[in-house]
């Protein structure tokens, strides 16, 4: 773009030949093109980076360690395989692990153990300790200390080396420890099997068949959340935890499957109301002349303007009285902590009907020229077999765009399904559900289940982004020709 | 027959709950007694609200900001990905990724990211550590820019001051420069303890002084991650407009010997004038009604730091174990709908008036 300016300058001035100048000029062309280029890279790592980030801190045992690094032991490929091997050792399931009777579990630790200390044979015990605390904390579970028998520990292998500790050479020897843990006798199967390991002051954990899920009390404990953890449950413990801890009190089924269901349901309801209704509606704004049209547009125009906090008082009520006390008729008094609830009322725009979807409708039967439907009109069909043998066929694109922005309504509403529903935990929909997370799990510092949660919850709307991503573009680009 | 079914819902939860507000605001209706008209008492009650007083100084400077912020970002970014380069779509993508999650989790991820030991702190105290030879590096950089510079203009070249292919060799010799300076030892990492800084629980506000203009910590932590994934979405909107700029004009500008920053105040903001109004209005809609984030940040924050006016009236309509304050709920959100309204209306008439 500036080359013709630079070239001119330079005939101007100077005493190149042509060709020369072209260079010159063209490697400026080069270079800038590479500015721009990591420019753009940067700034894609500053708007993806924390999801990503986080994506993969939510592997971690927890996330919130210091400092926060991606060295993260549930990326090796050594410890898939070994966390696959011991959960089928433990409970025949490879990819959930779990211990079931007749499992026998070997293992082995290995210790970096310096000249001058003595080490003595570390000490395995099978702690009673649940997961977690918060939701579903009160349901009884079976506990692998009551079952497990642990054999005693035996020396393995021993081998001189030395390692630098701090830039010091130190000189010492690996040794290698192995136990069994095994399940005698008959009893339930049980989800997992912690461990604590710990050994004497002054020897260095090194390795072992699985990374050890922390290393406390100033490395002296090695501390294994599951033995038998199988793939899954290794990998991906604190997703396997989301779904397995947080547990309604009075059915005992999963909080985040009954929520991730809420969710769905939420959003194809929104979608079947909208595709059926605010097609109709913007089919008529843009096609009647009628009195009182300039009216309803304003009025929907203003509609998007006026906060939902001030039409959710009423709105509450509404819902509340079942809508006047129609719902009666259904035998039900009130539509407060009920999906049908979310769906019928709405806070601000109506979640039934989105003025917004009607203004896309609108423009999009606005392009469509009406000759299309007098050719059908000679036919002599009605108005209403015309609009649904002709018209809504032909608007295919635009339905996906309604379809879309939608979903993605829908499945990130907060603050009407958080007026709704309140009581119980099962009713709620993700991103409310989620904040019962957030409130029960972050005192304690429990990120791993917190961010595991949120990144499960954006899947399905980052997968439908990258499928429709058109859609979604078109979708924000058409709210810049709106007015 | 069309519009009907539009019509009872937006007839029902929009006209109707609208009319409702307004006549509760005027009343002292608590949900369980009989509404009693109170005239404007509510109104004036509410400026006698410490709380609200608060909310509604917190709104007002969150709006100002992030609207402001957001916007100029989302200008820059979409000019420069207006270059005509390849692949650039790509990108486009990639930026949107924060606008399509919920503000649920995004909220989520930057609350762990604000903890004492999370991210924000690690990279702030790795700056730290790393600020001896970030400065080294930039100083090289400018060194021996300048004398490249100095030397094409001796040759006879046109060079400008950041001629993109002089930066790529300075910058280049710098890392290099800057590589030896630190193997042997000249430079070296600075000793610094951990940045201990406190984003969330905390009362601390910056500026300190003046009163009107201090921000509490916890409401400039929610406006990072406001700009953040507002962003995209401004930049899409300011994208669609500058793609009808014919090349041309750039071009016709560069012949005249104008700046890149000249082409962008000439050229790409009269461009997008017509979208800005929309962008602008957009972003203070959203800043004022700002909602989500403080509900979500809830007990982990000092509630008076973050509350806004849409959290106020919620607070009010649904306060626990009170009684609920409907009348003045509903006058606050009335108040809350005019403001933003007044302010949309207001900042139309001047863009138009700079227009002419």
């Amino acid at each position: 773009m500036d080359d013709a300016a630079a070239l001119q300058s330079i005939q101007a001035t100077t005493r190149y030949t042509s060709e020369e100048m072209r260079a010159w000029v063209a490697r400026r062309r080069w270079a800038l093109a590479g500015i721009i280029y990591t420019i753009m890279i940067a700034a894609a790592i500053v708007f993806v980076g924390p999801l990503l980030f986080s994506a993969l801190s939510s592997l971690k045992t927890n996330p919130l360690e210091y400092p926060p690094g991606l060295n993260i032991p549930q990326l090796y490929p050594s410890n898939w395989i070994a966390a696959a091997r011991l959960g089928r050792l433990g409970g025949g399931n490879p990819l959930l692990g779990g211990f079931k009777p007749g499992a026998r579990i070997p293992f082995r630790i290995t210790y970096f153990v310096p000249e001058d200390v003595s080490a003595e044979l570390p000490e395995v015990i099978v702690p009673r300790r649940r997961p977690g605390a918060g939701l579903g904390a009160v349901m009884k579970i079976d506990y692998a200390a009551d079952y497990a028998h642990v054999s005693p520990v035996m020396e393995a292998e021993r081998a001189p080396s030395a390692i630098s500790i701090d830039g010091e050479r130190v000189r010492g020897e690996y040794i290698t420890y192995s136990f069994t843990v095994s399940y005698p006798g008959e009893g339930p199967p049980i989800d997992r099997v912690p461990v604590d390991i710990t050994s004497s002051p002054g020897v260095i954990y090194v390795s072992s068949t699985l990374t050890a899920s922390r290393i406390e009390r100033l490395g002296r404990v090695a501390s294994y959340d599951n033995l038998a953890p199988g793939f899954f449950g290794y990998v991906f413990r604190n997703y396997v935890r989301v779904f397995k801890e947080a547990r309604s009190v009075s059915t005992g089924k999963s909080l985040f499957f009954s929520w991730t269901l809420n969710s769905g349901l939420y959003a194809i309801a929104r979608i079947i109301t909208n595709l059926l209704f605010a097609t109709m509606a913007g089919y008529a704004l843009a096609r009647f002349n009628f009195r009182g049209k300039t009216f309803i547009f304003m009025l929907v125009l203003f509609s998007q303007m006026v906060p939902g906090q001030v039409t959710f008082i009423s709105n509450y009520l509404v819902i509340r009285d079942g809508i006047f006390g129609l719902t009666r008729l259904f035998g039900v008094r009130s539509l407060l902590n009920s999906l049908w609830g979310v769906i019928i009322g709405g806070a601000g725009s109506s979640a039934m009907i989105e003025a917004s979807k009607v203004f896309i409708m609108k423009q999009f039967f606005e392009s469509i020229p009406r000759e299309v439907e007098e050719a059908a009109m000679i036919d002599g069909t009605t108005q209403l077999q015309r609009y649904w043998r002709v018209v809504f066929p032909m608007a295919r694109p635009a339905l996906g765009a309604v379809t879309i922005l939608t979903f993605q309504g829908a499945w990130n509403d907060f603050f009407w399904p958080l007026v709704v529903l309140t009581s119980p935990e099962d009713i709620k929909t993700l991103p409310i559900g989620l904040l019962s997370f957030r409130q029960t799990y972050g005192a304690a510092g429990d990120w791993g289940l917190i961010l595991s949660g949120a990144i499960l919850s954006a899947i399905p709307v980052i997968i439908i982004f990258f499928v429709f991503q058109k859609y979604f573009l078109e979708g924000v680009s058409f709210g810049g020709s709106k007015k | 027959m069309f519009l009907a079914p539009f019509l009872i819902i937006l007839g029902i939860f929009f006209v109707y709950a609208c009319v409702r507000a307004v006549i509760f605001s005027f009343t002292d209706y608590n949900l369980f007694n009989t509404p009693r008209w109170v005239g404007l008492a509510n109104y004036t009650a509410l400026f006698r609200e410490a709380n609200f007083l608060r909310a509604l100084r917190n709104s007002i400077l969150y709006s100002i900001i992030v609207t402001t912020i957001q916007t100029i970002g989302a200008l820059i970014i979409a000019s420069i990905l207006n270059a005509k380069l390849k692949g650039l779509n790509l990108f486009r993508s990639a930026y949107y990724m924060p606008s399509i999650a919920s503000s649920v989790v995004i909220t989520l991820i930057f609350l762990w990211m604000y903890q004492r030991r999370g991210l924000f702190n690690y990279l702030a105290t790795q700056l730290l550590r790393y600020a001896p030879i970030i400065l080294i590096f930039l100083g090289f950089t400018l060194v021996i820019q300048t004398v490249l510079v100095l030397y094409e203009r001796l040759r006879g070249f046109p060079a400008k001051w950041f001629d993109p292919a002089l930066l790529v060799t300075s910058i280049l010799l710098s890392a290099a420069g800057t590589f030896v300076v630190s193997i042997l030892g000249l430079v070296s990492l600075r000793e610094v303890p951990p940045v201990d800084f406190i984003w969330l629980q905390t009362k601390q506000q910056i500026p300190s002084r003046p009163e009107f203009l201090a921000m509490p910590i916890p409401l400039i932590a929610i406006m990072i991650q406001n700009i953040f994934t507002t962003i995209p979405t401004f930049m899409l909107i300011f994208l669609a407009a500058l793609k009808d700029v014919p090349i041309s004009y750039y071009e016709a500008a560069s012949l005249d010997g104008a700046t890149a920053i000249q082409k962008f105040f000439h050229i790409t903001v009269p461009a997008v004038q017509p979208v800005l109004f929309l962008v602008v209005a957009l972003g203070m809609i959203g800043t004022l009604q700002m909602f989500d984030q403080v509900a979500i940040f809830g007990n982990a924050v000092p509630l008076e730091s973050v509350i806004t006016l849409a959290y106020f009236v919620y607070n009010r309509m649904f306060p626990g174990a009170q009684l609920p304050e409907v009348g003045l709920a509903s006058a606050a959100a009335i108040f809350l709908a005019l403001f933003t309204l007044t302010l949309v209306v207001l900042q139309r008439t001047i863009i138009k008036s700079e227009v002419k």
